[in-house]
């Protein structure tokens, strides 16, 4: 199922971790985009990034001990 | 003395569109419906005029009391809106407040009007908001695929000059005043983001 370009959704406690989170992609050159938090995942109004899953790895090294993830999803 | 129209067997939209016309004309009125569609879709609509509605049924008959409201019924009625859907860029973020999560709101509107129907039919940007259609922009993508869907965006060239972003326009074409102007007035709603 994960191809190459298939994408994932990491979703966030808060927009600031999703803020602080885009920051470190964007220092690591991690490709990325800010979306609403999709409706089949959760019908709050929050922020999450979406990203390749092939960077799946790199993602969550990047934001070890930095920004806590609450959930990596399928889009 | 109250009008009884006979609307059993036929279909949708018919006995809503004669409900309406008796409206229209004036005074109470009764219709008489033999489903439940036909039956709830003439009752909403009597209420979107002002008016009230009470049903009694019996033996798969239903008939719909309508009782004009004290208001005169014409006031009542919206203006639909025909015509284009217009959303407005005037600033480069949604909403005021914090400047950065300003940013993030508008990147998801973006995102999200891509994803979403109806789809509007024009983009305006102005002042700030032609910041979002120049090369370097966060939605510069989101904007382009909007344009390949069809939507026209329309970005201010006074504006583009003033900030010195001509050159660097990546999305949609160079409009003037006037035809920011016509596309707005000639809209059925215009969204101001």
């Amino acid at each position: 199922m994960t191809s190459e370009n298939s994408y994932l959704v990491a979703l966030f406690h808060s927009t600031s971790g999703a803020l602080m989170a885009e920051k470190l992609f964007k220092r690591e050159g991690i490709a990325h985009k800010i979306i609403p938090v999709p409706r089949h995942i959760s019908s709050d109004c929050g922020v999450s990034l979406r990203f390749f899953a092939s960077e799946r790895e790199r993602v969550e090294a990047t934001l070890a001990g930095k920004v806590d993830i609450q959930n990596i999803c399928p889009l | 003395m109250k009008r009884e129209i006979d609307a059993r067997g036929l279909a949708c939209p018919e006995p809503v569109m004669l409900a309406k016309k008796a409206i229209d004309e004036g005074g109470n009125c009764v219709i008489v419906v033999d489903n439940e569609a036909a039956r709830d879709n003439v009752c909403r609509m009597a209420k979107s005029q002002g008016c009230t509605a009470k049903v009694e049924e019996g033996e798969g008959i239903f008939s719909v009391y309508i009782t004009a409201g004290g208001e005169s019924i014409k006031s009542k009625e919206t203006a639909p809106s025909i015509g284009p859907t217009v959303v407005v860029f005037p600033s480069d973020r949604m909403g005021h407040g914090d400047d950065e999560l300003g940013e993030i709101l508008i990147r998801g509107f973006l995102y999200a009007l891509g994803e979403v129907s109806p789809k509007p039919d024009t983009l305006i940007f102005f002042n700030a908001g032609v910041k979002l259609a120049v090369q370097g922009s966060e939605v510069l993508e989101d904007l382009n695929s909007l344009e390949e869907k069809g939507i026209t965006l329309l970005v201010c060239g006074t504006c583009l000059d003033f900030y010195g972003l001509k050159e660097k326009l990546g999305a949609g074409i160079i409009s003037n005043m006037y035809d920011i102007a016509e596309t707005m007035l000639s809209a059925g709603k215009v969204i101001r983001i």
